[in-house]
């Protein structure tokens, strides 16, 4: 069997993703809090395609976990550049850290980055039950008993903060994304289920913009306590007209979705908009909203 | 004399340009296979990217620009678009290049042509494909550059330049020498209302949150990332001139680190052309 020559061509089909992948790596490398750095998912498996997203897990140690997690937002955006702050993410599976969603544009194109960043002294657990492509193994100095238990009280509370409408507006941009590569791909069930999710999010939004203190859970008693205002009931029909449309949205369906939102916050809660204005101008631009 | 009036001297919009010649001279620059070049390193974050149409040794990939009879570059003849209208306006240049400011790409506060001879020239700026989170930030001013006009920025201001988040911005750049030519087209400068966003004062607590952030970030060992969070100032606040170059400097003594202040120091007189 002759030597075939074929570097060439697998470095010409690598994931376009790599340069990216590459990039942040670097960016999260520089740390000396950062002991473990790992690629799960697609490119983790070796089925990613052009549209698959990037997918972190970043250990830290635990003495310094809460300041890596409160400078992430600066640091995306100064060194990523990172369209919004991140979205705390509901959707990654509860691993003992915090999960974390930026937009990144890249190659004139909006990729979605996902950072699991979870205390050094979790990750042999974590390693254990998940799949994922090692790409920085640095033994942590020695965590203290207090360090991680501090750094666990940290993650619980980081989860339980209530989300402000700022948060929920970015949730909203966010899953418009992901919903649009469901489309492309042809992932209908993966599609409704993020479709749900993003009605979920308006129907919070409005409860967070209008009924901060609600006792009621989930989606009762909305008209109770939201429709006995015009703002309100016009809320309330932006609502109606989300969970009207179809179970399973086309591309057009999320960007009315994106615009009606954009308009319920503009309503309900303007201050939410504040600094974001840029942001959501080059969201629709990178999103061909416009 | 108000503000505007006082800012039409920092920069100014000239003549329009027709808006079908702008989007075939934005096509003959998206699609050219231009040598881009990073010159002026320590003026930049990295993402700004200049070729040259007219240099001094007719060279697109010379790029460090400098008084000179400007010639032609093999990269001009393949854009005759942009050659036509650079005929058509028949300045006296001195250096003509595309520059191309990347997503998340800066221009730090800085001041131009102090290397250069003592003579009247202008810069003029003609953009060719932008976005609204692209902007020049002068005299505590955010000047969005739409597309549309010609554009003249008197660079011996303090300015800087970013493109936050992209897409690419895309300007045509032209130095040239006062001629009488030049003086027509400066004949009427203005600067609409619209184009213009005075940026919001720094108040101390403000300045002392970002450098506790910036602390922050470098105590985590993003030390260069602190500092460019801190350069990044120049674009949200009106700063007092070479602010962001004594934020860092402080961050670096609070860090210990005395030769790095000593070091930032120097590159806000350098950047800045500060004799004293």
């Amino acid at each position: 069997m002759p030597a075939l020559q074929l570097s060439e061509l697998a470095h010409a089909n690598r994931p376009t993703q790599l340069p990216l992948l590459s990039k942040l790596a670097d960016i999260l490398a520089t740390s000396p809090a950062v002991t473990h750095l790992m690629v799960r998912g697609s490119l983790a498996h070796g089925t990613a395609d052009r549209l698959s997203d990037l997918d972190f897990v970043v250990g830290v140690h635990d003495a310094q976990f809460p300041a890596f997690v409160e400078a992430l937002d600066d640091l995306m955006s100064v060194e990523a550049g990172a369209l919004l702050p991140g979205w705390r993410d509901t959707i990654v599976a509860a691993l003992g850290g915090v999960g974390m969603v930026f937009l990144v544009p890249d190659e004139g194109h909006l990729h979605q980055i996902d950072l699991y960043l979870v205390p050094a002294s979790r990750i042999p657990r974590l390693r254990a039950t998940v799949a994922t492509a090692l790409l920085l193994d640095r033994e942590p100095s020695p965590v203290t008993a207090e360090e991680a238990a501090m750094a666990e009280r940290f993650v619980v509370e980081f989860l339980a903060r209530p989300r402000t409408c700022t948060e929920l507006l970015i949730e909203h941009l966010v899953l418009a994304v992901l919903l649009h590569k469901r489309i492309k791909r042809g992932q209908q069930f993966v599609a409704y289920s993020e479709w749900h999710r993003l009605h979920t999010a308006t129907k919070d939004l409005i409860k967070t913009a209008l009924a901060p203190t609600s006792r009621f859970w989930g989606w009762y008693q909305l008209r109770e306590e939201i429709a006995v205002t015009p703002i309100g009931r016009a809320c309330l029909g932006d609502l109606e007209a989300a969970i009207s449309g179809p179970a399973i949205p086309m591309a057009t369906d999320v960007d009315a979705a994106i615009e009606r939102m954009l308009a319920l916050v503009e309503r309900a809660c303007p201050d939410a908009l504040s600094g974001l204005g840029t942001a959501i101008a080059a969201y629709r631009s990178y999103q061909e909203l416009v | 004399m108000d503000t505007l009036t006082a800012l039409t001297g920092q920069i100014a919009q000239l003549d329009a340009v027709n808006s079908a010649q702008v989007e075939r001279m934005r096509h003959e620059a998206l699609t050219a296979q231009a040598p881009w070049k990073a010159e002026y390193s320590a003026y930049q974050s990295g993402g700004w990217w200049t070729t040259s149409l007219m240099s001094a040794s007719g060279d697109a990939a010379d790029v460090t620009i400098g008084d000179c009879a400007a010639r032609p570059t093999v990269l001009l003849a393949q854009m005759p678009t942009i050659a036509a209208l650079l005929a058509e306006l028949g300045l006296n240049y001195m250096w003509v290049r595309l520059a191309r400011l990347e997503a998340n790409a800066f221009l730090w506060e800085h001041r131009d042509y102090d290397e250069l001879d003592q003579v009247e020239r202008h810069r003029l700026h003609i953009p060719l494909h932008t976005n609204t989170s692209a902007f020049l930030v002068t005299g505590g001013t955010k000047v969005h550059m739409a597309g549309g006009r010609i554009w003249r920025l008197t660079p011996t201001y303090a300015h800087g330049v970013c493109n936050l988040l992209g897409p690419d911005r895309i300007h045509l750049i032209a130095d040239v020498y006062a001629d009488d030519a030049y003086r027509r087209l400066a004949r009427r400068p203005s600067l609409h209302p619209g184009a213009v966003e005075p940026l919001p004062a720094a108040n101390r607590s403000m300045l002392t949150e970002r450098l506790q952030a910036a602390r922050g970030m470098a105590d985590l060992g993003y030390t260069e990332a602190a500092e460019r969070m801190l350069l990044r100032l120049f674009y949200t606040y009106a700063l007092p001139e070479g602010a962001v170059y004594d934020l860092i400097a402080e961050l670096h003594t609070s860090l210990g680190d005395e030769e790095a202040a000593t070091r930032w120091t120097s590159a806000k007189r350098r950047l800045l052309a500060l004799t004293a």
